[in-house]
């Protein structure tokens, strides 16, 4: 017998309100999620790319700095490295509204599909723990018969994907930005990659709700912990697989992927093509090597085949809605 | 200002394909601590769920607390604790966090849920075993569990399908014993659904039978005990033989049953005439349960009606 107090309370606070409810939903999905040792190490390697990537952005503003310890190790260097890393600094002096626009919508395009994979991987980890576990264990009902109603459990448990990709993707891509320009020694820096942090958050944001929604099909096609991550793994590698194959005989088969898909929308948010052609044009030394691009590659990246991908990934959506329906119901 | 009826249905039908699992349910229950009987598949829990709206009313309405079950199911669900029959914890989780989110999930903040999951952990007398994990619990223990995210957030009133299923005998006594407590000491409405009649007829004060997705009765325990009157069960230390004797005199029939107990078929309206015989025996009992089996000839009764009706 408990030496305290043991009787029954009553209590007569008042109730939070209902975006509580559902944050509560995923925090708890989220929390569930990071115990996962797996899922835990990549968020952390995502985030030691970041700080990579950070002071990456920070020795590249540092030869704006005639003094910076960087040019004199350049300069130390050659000097031919030292006239060049002048050139440049001149070069990004005159003109921070190409070179920095330029050089960070570059980077961060392929910034941006280096971590994807992280985040496909790290929701295949995840996806016993989104609807899975709750279909097999039948606590679908504990929720219902709570203050929250279907719609707000799917709600918190998409929360808790788009959280997942937020920690290994978009998180990361945004704290780059951040600290890469803080540490930069102009902070005009912000305003010339303000294109490169919309392109990010565009593409990041549209990408969230597509792996979210499209995660919670996966995870409630089974009741099944295995089957379910083993689905989500089979078709992105299938996609990948086929990608290649499907170009050269039935380039409508590359829409069934839906990484191809979201490669498709980043070509087309982020613009790579244009910003190859600008260096290719305005950028000393580097511009000559980009001319070694091929015309079509550039054209490839600047005509994406957005129309068909959208198009793919609305359907992807729905049907993963209509699983989602189908299968998520108090027993 | 407390309502007069806890549940109000009226025509309340639910559907399943071709199976009508509640057909027309008429009911206004006020609170207390109610009985739901039925045999196995008789609509007991459809009709639990339908008003925790759990699955949706094929026609009719509903009220629980006053309020309409089709629109105001988040609202009702604030004021409703339920405890459903089959295991449904979140795997993975340690029991006091458990509680804690569900608190959560009924909009209490963190730091009140946490605190209030401890004090109903303590309630249902879970002492350290609330910090492992629920997948490593008894039975006994999830059904505390059970009971404990139902009340965690104040109800109103508490549902709880089959609290005993798959409890030894004292497991069912303490679980029995908190359910009852819950109406008599704390105010809060229970509704007990069970197709032991033990378990009903110990803690619940009024009671509705259902079979086949219809109510066949809606009544007091002590209305229904009152019906069925003439016969009690006595319990005495010594002098048994006696006893049995003196009643066959005065042509009342009685049988000793297997637990000890005496049953006397006396057959008047009042337990008068056995309490003077038993002053003139000079014969203390240790106690006397008057109608005994009389939930179970009401049970049985309605059910052999319901039968021959269909």
């Amino acid at each position: 017998m408990p030496l305290h107090d043991a009787s029954y309370k009553h209590w007569e606070g008042v109730h939070l309100g209902l975006w509580h409810r559902r944050f509560a939903i995923a925090e708890n999905g989220l929390t569930s999620c990071l115990q996962n040792r797996s899922i835990k190490h990549l968020v952390v390697i995502c985030w030691v790319t970041a700080l990579l990537a950070s002071a990456i952005l920070f020795m590249a503003g540092q030869l704006l700095v005639a003094d910076s310890l960087i040019v004199q190790w350049v300069g130390n260097l050659s000097l031919e490295l030292q006239a060049f890393a002048g050139m440049l600094t001149k070069w990004l002096e005159d003109h921070p509204e190409i070179s920095v626009r330029t050089t960070q919508n570059v980077l961060f395009y392929y910034y941006s599909i280096a971590l994807m994979p992280m985040s496909i991987f790290s929701l295949g980890m995840a996806m016993p723990l989104l609807l899975t576990r709750d279909l097999a264990s039948n606590s679908i009902i504990i929720y219902s018969s709570k203050a929250v109603n279907l719609f707000d459990y799917l709600v918190g448990k998409f929360c808790t994907a788009c959280g997942l990709v937020f920690l290994s993707w978009l998180g990361p891509l945004c704290a780059t930005w951040f600290f890469g320009n803080l540490l930069s020694p102009d902070w005009r820096f912000f305003w010339h990659s303000r294109a490169a942090l919309a392109h990010v958050m565009v593409y990041g944001l549209a990408s969230m709700l597509v792996l979210g929604m499209l995660s919670l099909g996966i995870s409630a096609t089974s009741s099944k912990e295995k089957s379910t991550s083993f689905y989500w793994f089979l078709w992105w590698i299938l996609g990948a697989v086929l990608t290649p194959i499907a170009t050269k005989t039935q380039p409508w088969l590359r829409h069934l992927s839906f990484s191809f898909n979201l490669d498709q929308l980043a070509m087309a948010v982020f613009r790579v093509g244009d910003d190859i052609k600008v260096a290719q044009d305005n950028i000393p030394i580097l511009g000559d090597m980009l001319r070694q691009v091929s015309a079509r590659t550039i054209a490839n990246m600047s005509s994406p085949e957005i129309g068909n991908s959208v198009l793919a990934l609305a359907l992807m959506i729905g049907a993963a809605a209509w699983i989602v329906a189908k299968r998520v119901k108090p027993e | 200002m407390p309502i007069p009826f806890v549940i109000e249905t009226e025509s309340l039908s639910k559907v399943y394909g071709r199976q009508r699992a509640l057909d027309g349910v008429n009911l206004r229950v006020a609170p207390g601590a109610i009985g739901l009987l039925g045999p196995n598949g008789a609509g007991k829990s459809t009709f639990m769920k339908c008003l925790l709206q759990l699955h949706p009313i094929t026609s009719g309405s509903a009220k629980l607390l006053g309020r309409e079950v089709g629109t105001e199911g988040r609202e009702i669900r604030k004021r409703v604790g339920y405890t459903p029959e089959q295991d449904c914890h979140i795997p993975g989780m340690v029991g006091c966090e458990y509680v804690t989110y569900c608190a959560q999930l009924c909009g209490l903040p963190f730091q009140v849920a946490r605190q209030r999951a401890h004090e109903m952990l303590d309630f249902v007398g879970m002492a350290q075993e609330r910090y492992r994990k629920i997948d490593t619990y008894s039975t006994g223990m999830k059904q505390r569990l059970k009971l404990a995210q139902a009340i965690v957030h104040d109800p109103e009133i508490v549902f709880l399908d089959e609290p005993t299923n798959g409890l030894d005998p004292k497991g069912q006594a303490q679980i029995l014993e908190l359910v009852e407590s819950l109406w008599r000491t704390y105010g809060i409405t229970v509704v007990v659904s069970s197709h032991l009649l033990h378990d009903v007829d110990r803690i619940c004060q009024q009671i509705i039978i259902i079979a086949r997705g219809r109510v066949l009765v809606h009544d007091s325990l002590e209305n229904l005990k009152s019906r069925k009157r003439g016969a009690a069960e006595v319990v005495v230390a010594s002098r048994h033989e006696e006893l049995r004797l003196a009643c066959e005199r005065r042509q009342w029939g009685c049988h000793l049953l297997p637990n000890g107990h005496l049953n006397i078929e006396h057959k008047a309206s009042s337990l008068n005439p056995l309490i003077s015989l038993l002053h003139d025996m000079k014969l203390s009992p240790l106690e006397i349960i008057p109608s005994p089996n009389a939930l179970e000839e009401t049970f049985v009764q309605a059910l052999e009606l319901s039968h021959a009706a269909a």
